[in-house]
């Protein structure tokens, strides 16, 4: 972990709200895992004050070049103020942080991705292609608009669903995961899950995972100040029995964002 | 010719008036790779209690106008696991340790200053008597006199470690509180801790932060804290830590003419880890243009008009610097 200075290559809204952010990274930044991520100062400015944390979308080396890519939607004022940084802009981030997506060896990752939530999973199925590890990768949005980077998703099994019903399956990308399983062809011992989206799903995902006795790991969101241990401002509430000896909130930012996702108290966390 | 940028608080010789503040920077290794720890004044660390605190339920932060609002609630290892499990860290930083302790009753304080004393570790000890996040007891040790009084005469007696009490500023009159503590035998005080503050969401129709309340802090706390400073310096002849809002170097050499004798860094860090250092940077440069020899003929050099107040706090000699603080 480093804090270096990146410059913006590109920062292009896709669909309306919803950015693709391209990082040129120094050699001083370590390459990252899939499920990690940056704290990004957002601006040059003081406003926002706190820098933003944000998963990495992809990592990419070309020739001597490192590019850093973040996918984001704009939601508060730290979204709205980098939405506005231009090409060639210069911010600075801490990274990459945290703990990233773990695959046990010889089992079939499901990726189950809900909205936005995508982004980590694509850099990790990118990674999974490179590796020539097979892999089921099912992502839900509200709509065709939202589903974001389905055309770079290859190398692994594909299914798509959409609240509004305009892109595959007509419902919740649970419903395919429910479906997934249910077709025999997964055991506990021979696929786990991996799922990054709004708390709610991956409230569902880990109920479901738990009630299979199914490994499931899931990146969590929230907001951080240091984003390196220190603060203790993103605690991750766990679910009694989880605490071990007493109550404990692990740090989101060291011992997550990737977490055992039926270890998670979902209830109390926002 | 090099300005000297030395100061003292008690026996504590600093190299330079700047400091990270609690619950910051954890115990130092958190930021270790971030902030230059050989080039500021010194640390203090997460505030130690006598018992292992798990902190508050989520969320604990917020980011309000200039500001943030936190509701940590002093999660920390307590003192067995401070003294066992951080102390050994502390030992190997670069730079003045300033230890920050707390405890739920006057028999607690006694206990963690005797425990972090006896560890050798610390240059200085701060005492929290003012945090707004951990129920009552905090917030009132420092917001009556008496209780503050208790405590420091209390542990005075305990340490020859410089104390330094870190006042709240949700007080009518802070300037009562310092001088008490003065009286008790602080050497130091040290202020502001956060403003008790709150948020609400108006779509869910609930408040933000899982306690409710929590404390602010950020640059729109600067000029409050300024005022609460200028308040202190006026009444106590020990010397005054500010603190609160810095984000720039230039707020730092504020607080420093205000009559801080030291500064300490905080939720601005978060953003700019270099913050502490580029301080020290700019403070030396700010002398120089000014052809200043000393950081202490910056301090409390505010010109006021004399019917407006005067400068009683932050009095101190220039010290030779040294590679790391000491408690001499």
């Amino acid at each position: 972990m480093n804090l270096v200075a990146c410059s913006v290559i590109e920062n292009r809204e896709i669909t309306p709200g919803n950015f693709l952010l391209t990082l040129k990274v120094p050699h001083r930044f370590a390459r990252p895992e899939p499920g990690q991520f940056v704290h990004l100062r957002v601006s040059p400015e003081t406003e926002p004050l706190l820098r933003r944390p944000y998963s990495l979308e992809g990592f990419f080396e070309r020739g001597n070049t490192r590019a850093a890519r973040i996918y984001y939607s704009v939601v508060g004022r730290g979204s709205k103020a980098l939405a506005t940084q231009p090409k060639g802009q210069t911010l600075d981030l801490i990274g990459p942080l945290g703990v990233g997506f773990a695959p046990r060896p010889r089992r079939v990752p499901i990726l189950v991705a809900g909205g936005r939530g995508v982004a980590p999973l694509l850099f990790f199925a990118r990674k999974l292609r490179e590796r020539k590890r097979p892999f089921v990768f099912l992502f839900g949005a509200r709509g065709g608009r939202e589903l974001y980077g389905v055309r770079e998703i290859r190398g692994g099994r594909l299914h798509l669903a959409t609240d509004d019903g305009s892109v595959g399956y007509h419902g919740s990308v649970l419903a395919l995961l429910k479906r997934e399983w249910e077709a025999g062809e997964h055991t506990p011992l021979s696929a786990e899950i991996f799922t990054c989206g709004p708390h709610g799903l991956l409230h569902e995902v880990a109920g479901l995972a738990a009630a299979r006795g199914i490994r499931c790991e899931a990146s969590l969101e929230g907001p951080m100040a240091c984003a390196v241990g220190a603060c203790r401002g993103c605690p991750v509430p766990l679910r009694a029995g989880a605490n071990g000896n007493g109550a404990r909130y692990p740090a989101m930012c060291i011992e997550g964002p990737v977490m055992d996702a039926t270890i998670v108290d979902w209830e109390r966390l926002p | 010719m090099t300005p000297d940028l030395g100061v003292r608080i008690g026996s504590l010789a600093l190299r330079n008036p700047v400091l990270v503040a609690s619950g910051i920077i954890g115990y130092g290794a958190e930021y270790e790779r971030l902030v230059d720890l050989s080039a500021i004044g010194g640390i203090v660390t997460k505030t130690v209690t006598r018992h292992p605190r798990a902190g508050n339920p989520p969320p604990r932060v917020v980011e309000t106008p200039a500001g943030m609002l936190n509701s940590i609630g002093i999660e920390n290892p307590g003192l067995e696991g401070f003294l066992e499990i951080k102390v050994p860290i502390l030992r190997t930083l670069p730079c003045a340790v300033v230890v920050s302790v707390e405890g739920e009753d006057v028999q607690e304080f006694c206990e963690l200053v005797e425990g972090v004393s006896g560890s050798g570790v610390a240059h200085a000890i701060e005492v929290n008597i003012s945090c707004p996040n951990v129920g009552p007891h905090g917030l009132r040790y420092s917001t009556d006199a008496d209780m503050a009084r208790q405590v420091m005469t209390a542990i005075r007696p305990l340490t020859t470690l410089p104390l330094i009490a870190k006042l709240t500023p949700n007080v009518t009159r802070i300037a009562e509180i310092a001088a008490a503590c003065e009286a008790c035998g602080a050497d130091a005080v040290s202020l502001v801790n956060t403003f008790v503050g709150m948020a609400v969401d108006s779509i869910s129709r609930k408040p933000i932060l899982g306690t409710v309340l929590g404390g602010l802090s950020g640059p729109a706390i600067k000029p409050l804290a300024l005022a609460k400073v200028w308040e202190v310096v006026q009444a106590v002849d020990i010397p005054v830590v500010g603190m609160g809002g810095i984000t720039s170097p230039r707020d730092a050499i504020e607080f420093i003419l205000a009559g801080s004798t030291a500064v300490q860094v905080g939720t601005a860090l978060f953003a700019n880890p270099a913050l502490p250092e580029e301080c020290v940077t700019e403070l030396e440069r700010y002398l120089r243009r000014a052809d200043l020899p000393s950081v202490a003929d910056l301090i409390g050099a505010l010109e006021v008009p004399a019917e407006r107040g005067t400068i009683r706090a932050g009095r101190c000699l220039p010290v030779e610097p040294k590679s790391r603080g000491s408690a001499s």
